[in-house]
């Protein structure tokens, strides 16, 4: 009987941060939306905030475009700022494709 | 989405909905996003990562038994592609004692972590780069070059993080410069974009390149790259500039583009995501000059296309990476040129009338990029497809031929430079090598 052994080639991960707490309810909180304008986002995530507005009593929904807009600053350390500066509880972050 | 979640240091996974492509192009039907609200609102409420602590332990070694060795390399390349580390061609299995001799060429420790692979962010080692050439076939010689263009890969200026995972299908291209390629049997002449075993180097140096893009950067066809065809990625493109027979006066690339010194073994390293040949040579009873002139138009109306490849590079990276032969470029010395006017005349006559723009649709994705240069040049008729001449990679290689000329269409943010570190003992490498692969 042969017995090759030889190295796992995907290597090491390192997570060096948590995923963010989710909240408990959407209800009566601050919601936003960071959006890169692309892939039919200028439909889908007004659609959403529709949605979110109907379906949770007092929550505040802020406009689409409260946050830069476009692939090339979303992920900028400037846009993260004005998110936290705007003290929503959550954000959504589309259109991915 | 997973990759970029885990390249940011996160657990690689991440509150997702996600739908088949067809709803996010013009015209769609949205509807399921109404259907499907719940998971939105699960996502910012009831989601949790499944990956507990802090995911930086080492896998284990791979085992597996045979009733010989043939049946067992068949079984370990069997497994290789279940668990989606292959490329589909036979690999060698990367035991200790093939990984331990390749690194015999690091000139750093094992252990030294040279980044994290984007976008997945798998943590990036010599060892780990010694893995991939073992598995792709290499030698203990040609570490120092892939450690070199690895360096260069995760550096930000070359813009991996998005091409790694663009649909635009990027490859890495790879020029060295200096007395290494020659040595290691790097080819900078006939044909030194495809396989070679007179000068084989190339083609494992630039597979390990790829499956490390694959196994650490998580770069797997439509999950993790959404590249739609991927040209080009079983070997990358690694070859020499063949610096023998540079014209006088004619700048190596590592010199002119990224100011080593003359003699200094280097790397460069920019994107591109075409290869098409371009004809050069005249056919009838054209004089020297005349021959000359119609081949730079030839090229120059082949990079005179809408097809915004440039924008990616149009500040600091490159429009592409034109190719020529040593025997060409010694001719076109000889009537006057260098590689600066070759320059200005692609820059100048690859110029696009606007209203060959506005035809299909570019200022569009001019008005949108992220450089102001960009966005401000959609004032200029004709536009240039670079801001400057000196963006244009020049570069002489190819066999001894004139009738050819190549063009990488370059997708680059970036074009950026490493010198090669050797370690202390590569002569003994190089006399290994010429003991094993026998006389040039």
């Amino acid at each position: 009987m042969v017995t090759l052994e030889f190295h796992d080639p995907s290597g090491v991960i390192a997570v060096k941060q948590s995923h963010a707490p989710r909240i408990a309810s959407l209800a009566g909180k601050r919601v936003g939306f960071v959006s890169n304008e692309q892939w039919q986002a200028y439909r889908m995530l007004p659609l959403l905030k529709q949605l979110l507005e109907a379906d949770f009593p007092g929550i505040e929904v802020l406009p689409i475009d409260a946050f830069p807009q476009g692939n090339a600053v979303i992920g900028s350390e400037e846009t993260a700022a004005l998110v936290k500066q705007s003290g929503v509880d959550a954000v959504l972050i589309g259109n991915a494709a | 989405m997973t990759n970029a979640v885990a390249g940011l240091g996160l657990a690689p996974d991440a509150a997702m909905v996600t739908f088949p492509i067809a709803m996010f192009l013009p015209g769609s039907d949205i509807s399921p996003v109404e259907a499907r609200k719940q998971e939105f609102y699960d996502g910012l409420t009831r989601w949790r990562s499944a990956f507990a602590g802090n995911g930086a332990s080492e896998p284990p070694m791979i085992r597996v038994q045979a009733s010989s060795v043939e049946h067992a390399f068949a079984r370990a390349n069997d497994m290789m592609l279940a668990r989606r580390f292959s490329d589909g061609l036979p690999l060698w299995p990367p035991t200790r004692e093939r990984v331990d001799w390749i690194l015999r060429g690091a000139a750093q420790p094992r252990r030294r972590e040279l980044g994290a692979f984007p976008p997945r962010g798998g943590v990036t080692t010599v060892e780990s780069c010694a893995i991939a050439l073992a598995m792709a076939g290499g030698r203990p010689e040609y570490l120092p070059v892939l450690m070199a263009a690895v360096e260069a890969f995760l550096d930000e200026e070359s813009g991996s993080e998005q091409l790694q995972a663009a649909s635009g299908s990027a490859f890495p291209v790879v020029i060295v410069n200096g007395p290494l390629g020659a040595q290691i049997r790097l080819n900078a002449g006939f044909g030194c974009l495809g396989p070679d075993p007179q000068r084989p180097a190339g083609a494992s140096i630039g597979r390990a390149l790829r499956l490390l893009q694959q196994n650490l950067g998580g770069a797997l066809p439509g999950v993790g790259t959404m590249a739609n065809y991927g040209g080009m990625r079983y070997t990358n493109v690694v070859f020499a500039e063949d610096e023998a027979n540079l014209p006088a006066g004619w700048p190596a690339h590592g010199v002119e583009r990224h100011s080593f010194a003359p003699g200094q073994s280097s790397i460069s390293l920019a994107f591109a995501n075409g290869v098409t040949n371009i004809r050069r040579r005249g056919a009838k009873k054209e004089t020297p000059e005349e021959d000359a002139l119609q081949g730079m138009y030839r090229m120059a109306d082949f990079m005179r296309v809408p097809n915004m490849p440039g924008l990616a590079g149009y500040e600091h990276g490159t429009p592409g990476i034109l190719m020529l032969p040593g025997v060409v470029a010694k001719t076109m010395a000889g009537l006057g040129w260098t590689k600066a006017s070759i320059r200005e005349f692609l820059w100048e006559h690859s110029r696009i009338p606007a209203e060959h723009l506005r035809r299909a649709g570019c200022p569009a994705w001019i008005e949108i990029d992220a450089s102001k240069v960009v966005r401000e040049s959609i004032d200029l008729d004709p536009w240039p497809i670079t801001a400057s001449p000196d963006n244009f990679v020049i570069v002489v290689a190819g066999g001894g031929h004139p009738t050819n000329s190549y063009w990488l269409q370059g997708y680059s943010p970036g074009v950026v430079g490493r010198t090669i570190e050797l370690p202390p003992a590569f002569d003994r490498l190089l006399a290994d090598a010429e003991r094993d692969l026998g006389p040039r």
